[in-house]
C-alpha cells in the first residue's frame, strides 16, 4: 500500500544481491533486528531461570520469525540457522533437553551467526553459511547428545545424519499429508541443507572482549576505524540505515498541522488580495494580525511534531547491551548484570545511532576497569555479582544518560600520577587539580591503559573519542565516583540536533552565532582590568584568570580595536573570554548545514528573522585552528594603547 | 468465483511479514486488506466488521493462529469464513492440527503469488462447490 514510501537504497556503493527488494529488505532488517535484541536479552534472562517455560517459548517464536522473513529474501543460509536453532527451542520448551551451560553456548553462538547475517544483508550481500562446526553443535544439541567438551570437537562422529535429517524435516509421510490437507501434492521445501561453506569466524563462547564488541555493533565493512574521529558527524550518515519507525498517529498529528496551515494560507492570500485592493480599515488589519499570530504558532506546532518523528524510544538502543555486557564479564570471568532504566525516554534518532559506539565503551569500561572481580568484591564487603546501571531520563530540555557501577572507584591521587608519569601534565598542574578535574583526566588522548588500548586496537576508540563524539552532539560528558563505591558517568544531551539555541555576537556589522550551551556569561572588557599573563591577554573573574581571545583573531580578521565586549565560553578543555564588538541577543537556530564547502569553524548557517543569514560558529574547530598566536600580543598592545589613552 | 473486493484480515504478528502478504494479495488483485498483529486482535476486528477471508501465521503472542482458527470455527457467525494458514512450520503434527481445526488451506514460507494463488483458486472452488450443493 505504501511501498513508494520507504527508503530505496540499501547501501549506495554496494551491488545489492536484493535489487527489486530493497524496501522489503531495510523492514526487514529493522524490524528483524529489534527482535534479535529481544531475543539477546531473553538469553540473558534465560541464564538465570533456565526453565522458564514462557521465556523459551518467546525466543523460539523470534527465530521463528526471523525464518519466515529470511524466506522471502531467500537467505537461505539465515534459514537453516534460525530453522535449527529454533527447532533446539522446540525441544526445550517442550521439556525434552533441559538448558545446559554448553546449550547456551551453542544457543548464544547461533545468536552472535544471525546478527553477523544480519550485518552482511545489510550491505546488500547474501550471508554466507554459518560455521559448519556451529551447524553440527546445534545438531548434536538437538538431538540431545551434547555434552560437556563436545563443544571442541569439530565434528560430530556419532549419529550427525539421523540428527540432520531430523531437523531438515526430510521424513517423507508428511508430505503426502500436506497434500492431503491442501490439496496440493507439492511441498515448498522450507529449508536447504548447508553444503560445504568458506569458513565464518566461529562464534565460541569465550571470545575476546574486542570481538564481542565487534560482533555485537555489527560494523560496517565501509567503516574504518578512527574514521568518527576525523570526520564530522554528518559524514557518515550517509551510509546508515535511512529509515525510520514513526508511530501514525504522530505523522496524522503532522498531517493535520500542514492541512491547519494549509487553510491559515488561504486566509492570508484572501488578505493579501484585500489589502492590495486599497482595503486597510483596522477590521482588516486585525484579521491579518490574527492569521498571521495563528500561522506563527501552527509553524512553531508542526516544528515541534516534524522534531517528534524523529524521536525514538533510547531502548531500542539499550536492548543490545545487556547481551554485551555479559559476554564481555564472561570473558572477563566476572559476574555483571546489566540494569536498564528509562528505556521509553525518547531521544533523537541520529543521536540514538551515534551513542551506540559510547555506550559500549563505557559499559565496556565499567566491566573491565569499574567492578572488581568476584575476590575483589568479597574482599570488600561486597555481593559477589557487580551490578551495572544503565539509565536515561529527559531533564528540562536535555536528554541524561548515566552509565553507573558498584565498583571499586576512581582514585584520584594514582590518575594524577599516571598523567604525570605519562607526560601529560606536569607536576605544578597535577598540584592544582581538583578530584573533577583528575576524573576527567581520563579523556586525555594517550591516557588510555596499555590494555585499553589494544582492545580496542584497530578502531581507534579510547575514552577521548568518547568524549570527541559526545561533544560532536553538542553533548557533554562528566564523571562522578566515590572511591570503593562506585563511578558514575553521566552524558547529557540537548534533544534534537536540528534546533540550536544560539548567542548571536557581532564584529563590527557582521553577526556570528555562537551555542549557547557554551556561553557562561556577557561580560563588558573594560581595558584596566586586562592584565598580560605569561604572554596572553587575561581578565580575572571571579577569582578565576581566563586569556582574551577576540573572535577577529579567531577567524583571522585584523584586529582593528580592542574588543568591547567578552563571553565568556566553557568548553570541555578550558574556559576563555571570547571578544566582540556587541551582541544581538539569543535565537533557536535551524541549522542548514554547508555539507560540501564547509569553511573550517563554521558549523552551518541560520537565517534571522529578518532574512540575514548567519554563520554558527564551530568554536571548538576555530580554537584549534589558531595556532598563529600572534593576535595574542596585538591584543596585549592594543589592550595597553586603550590603557594608556 | 474471486471477488477483487473481497475483505482479506492478514494476521502476523510481524509487519515485514504483513506486509509481504499484503503486497501479494495486492499482487492478485485483492486490495481490501486489513492488519491484525496477534489473534486476539484479529478476533476483535472481525467481530467488529465484515471480513470475507482471513490470512493468518501460526506462531504469535497473545493468541496464535491456530486458537484463532478454532474461535472462528465456533462462532456461528464466523464459522463460514475461509482461513487459510501461513506458517513456516512444515512438521506433520503442525499440519495434522490445522486440518482437524478446519483449516481451508495451509501454505508454507516463504511462498510466491503465484502459489498462493493457487491456495486461493483452490479454497474459492471448494466454497463455490459448497455454495451450489
Amino acid at each position: 500500500m505504501n511501498g513508494a514510501a520507504g527508503p530505496q537504497q540499501v547501501s549506495e556503493n554496494v551491488m545489492s544481491d536484493f535489487a527489486g527488494m530493497e524496501d522489503l529488505l531495510q523492514d526487514f532488517l529493522i524490524e528483524a533486528g529489534d527482535l534479535l535484541s529481544g531475543v539477546d536479552n531473553k538469553l540473558v534472562d534465560l541464564e538465570r531461570s533456565p526453565d522458564d517455560r514462557g521465556l523459551l517459548n518467546e525466543i523460539f517464536r523470534g527465530f521463528h520469525t526471523i525464518k519466515g522473513g529470511a524466506g522471502f529474501l531467500n537467505a537461505t543460509e539465515l534459514v537453516t540457522l534460525c530453522h535449527l536453532t529454533e527447532n533446539l527451542f522446540d525441544n526445550l520448551r517442550n521439556g525434552e533437553l533441559a538448558v545446559t551451560p554448553e546449550i547456551m553456548d551453542v544457543i548464544l553462538a547461533a545468536t552472535a551467526t544471525v546478527r553477523e547475517m544480519f550485518a552482511s544483508l545489510e550491505q546488500g550481500m547474501q550471508p554466507t553459511a554459518a560455521d559448519p562446526d556451529l551447524i553440527a553443535r546445534l545438531r548434536q544439541a538437538i538431538a540431545g547428545e551434547l555434552v560437556a567438551g563436545s563443544a571442541h570437537e569439530t565434528t560430530a562422529p556419532a549419529q550427525p545424519a539421523a540428527a540432520g535429517q531430523a531437523v531438515a524435516g526430510g521424513a517423507p509421510d508428511w508430505e503426502l499429508l500436506h497434500g492431503v490437507v491442501t490439496g496440493v501434492a507439492r511441498v515448498v521445501q522450507p529449508v536447504r541443507e548447508a553444503g560445504p561453506v568458506a569458513a565464518v569466524v566461529a562464534a565460541a563462547p569465550t571470545r575476546p572482549p574486542e570481538e564481542v564488541i565487534k560482533a555485537a555493533v555489527g560494523r560496517r565493512a565501509s567503516d574504518k576505524p578512527g574514521s568518527q574521529v576525523s570526520t564530522g558527524r554528518r559524514d557518515g550518515e550517509k551510509q546508515r540505515d535511512n529509515s525510520i519507525r514513526v508511530d501514525t498517529t504522530r505523522l496524522d498529528q503532522v498531517l493535520n498541522l500542514s492541512g491547519e496551515i494549509g487553510l491559515t494560507k488561504n486566509r492570508l492570500n484572501a488578505l493579501r488580495s484585500d489589502i492590495l485592493s486599497g482595503r486597510n480599515d483596522t477590521e482588516t488589519l486585525h484579521s491579518l494580525d490574527i492569521a498571521v499570530s495563528q500561522l506563527d504558532l501552527l509553524v512553531s506546532d508542526l516544528q515541534n511534531a516534524v522534531m517528534k518523528t524523529r524521536m525514538q524510544p533510547i531502548g531500542r538502543l539499550f536492548q543490545k547491551y545487556p547481551r554485551i555486557a555479559r559476554d564481555l564479564a564472561r570473558s572477563m570471568g566476572k559476574d555483571v548484570e546489566l540494569v536498564l532504566a528509562g528505556e521509553e525516554t525518547e531521544i533523537d534518532k541520529t543521536m540514538i545511532e551515534d551513542l551506540a559506539d559510547p555506550i559500549i565503551h563505557l559499559i565496556r569500561n565499567a566491566v573491565d576497569h569499574g567492578v572488581e572481580d568476584a575476590a575483589g568484591r568479597i574482599a570488600a564487603g561486597k555481593p559477589e555479582k557487580s551490578i551495572v546501571r544503565l539509565e536515561a531520563r529527559q531533564e528540562g530540555d536535555h536528554i541524561v544518560i548515566l552509565v553507573a557501577d558498584d565498583g571499586r572507584g576512581m582514585n584520584a591521587e594514582r590518575l594524577r600520577a599516571k598523567a604525570v608519569e605519562k607526560g601529560l601534565i606536569t607536576d605544578e598542574e597535577s598540584n592544582s587539580m581538583d578530584e573533577r578535574q583528575s576524573f576527567n583526566l581520563v579523556f586525555l588522548p594517550g591516557f588510555s591503559m596499555a590494555a585499553q588500548v589494544s582492545d580496542v586496537s584497530g578502531r581507534g576508540v579510547g575514552m577521548d573519542v568518547v568524549r570527541t563524539n559526545i561533544q560532536k552532539l553538542n553533548g557533554n560528558i562528566e564523571i562522578q565516583s566515590q572511591l570503593g563505591k562506585g563511578t558514575t558517568f553521566v552524558i547529557s544531551l540537548p534533544l534534537t540536533l536540528a534546533i540550536l539555541p544560539v548567542l548571536l555576537v557581532r564584529l563590527g556589522d557582521q553577526p556570528f552565532a555562537v551555542p549557547l550551551s557554551m556561553v557562561r556569561e556577557i561580560l563588558p572588557i573594560e581595558a584596566k582590568e586586562v592584565q598580560e599573563v605569561g604572554g596572553r591577554a587575561t581578565m580575572v573573574v571571579r577569582g578565576e584568570v581566563l586569556p582574551i581571545m577576540p573572535l577577529a583573531g579567531l577567524l583571522g580578521w585584523p584586529l582593528e580595536r580592542a574588543p568591547y565586549y567578552g563571553v565568556l565560553m566553557q568548553t570541555a578543555e578550558m574556559s576563555f573570554i571570547l571578544g566582540i564588538d556587541s551582541f544581538a541577543g539569543r535565537e533557536d537556530a535551524v541549522i542548514k548545514s554547508l555539507d560540501d564547502f564547509r569553511p573550517k569553524g563554521v558549523a552551518g548557517v541560520t537565517t534571522l528573522s529578518n532574512g540575514q543569514i548567519v554563520l554558527i560558529l564551530d568554536m571548538k574547530e576555530l580554537l584549534g585552528s589558531a595556532g598563529d598566536q600572534r593576535w595574542l600580543s596585538r591584543l596585549t598592545m592594543m589592550a595597553k594603547q586603550v590603557a594608556a589613552a | 468465483m474471486s471477488d477483487p473486493k473481497m475483505k482479506f484480515l492478514v494476521v502476523d504478528d510481524f509487519s515485514t511479514m504483513r506486509r509481504i502478504v499484503r503486497n501479494l494479495l495486492k499482487e492478485l488483485g485483492f486490495t481490501n486488506v486489513d492488519e491484525a498483529e496477534d489473534g486476539a486482535v484479529a478476533l476483535q476486528k472481525l467481530n467488529s466488521a465484515p471480513f470475507d477471508f482471513v490470512v493468518t501465521d501460526w506462531n504469535m503472542p497473545n493468541m496464535d493462529g491456530l486458537t484463532l482458527l478454532q474461535t472462528i470455527r465456533q462462532t456461528p457467525h464466523l464459522r463460514h469464513l475461509p482461513v487459510l494458514m501461513v506458517t513456516a512450520e512444515a512438521k506433520k503434527e503442525n499440519i495434522i492440527a490445522a486440518a482437524q481445526a478446519g483449516a481451508s488451506g495451509y501454505i508454507v514460507k516463504p511462498f510466491t503469488a503465484a502459489t498462493m494463488s493457487e491456495k486461493l483458486e483452490k479454497i474459492f472452488e471448494k466454497m463455490g462447490k459448497k455454495a451450489t450443493a
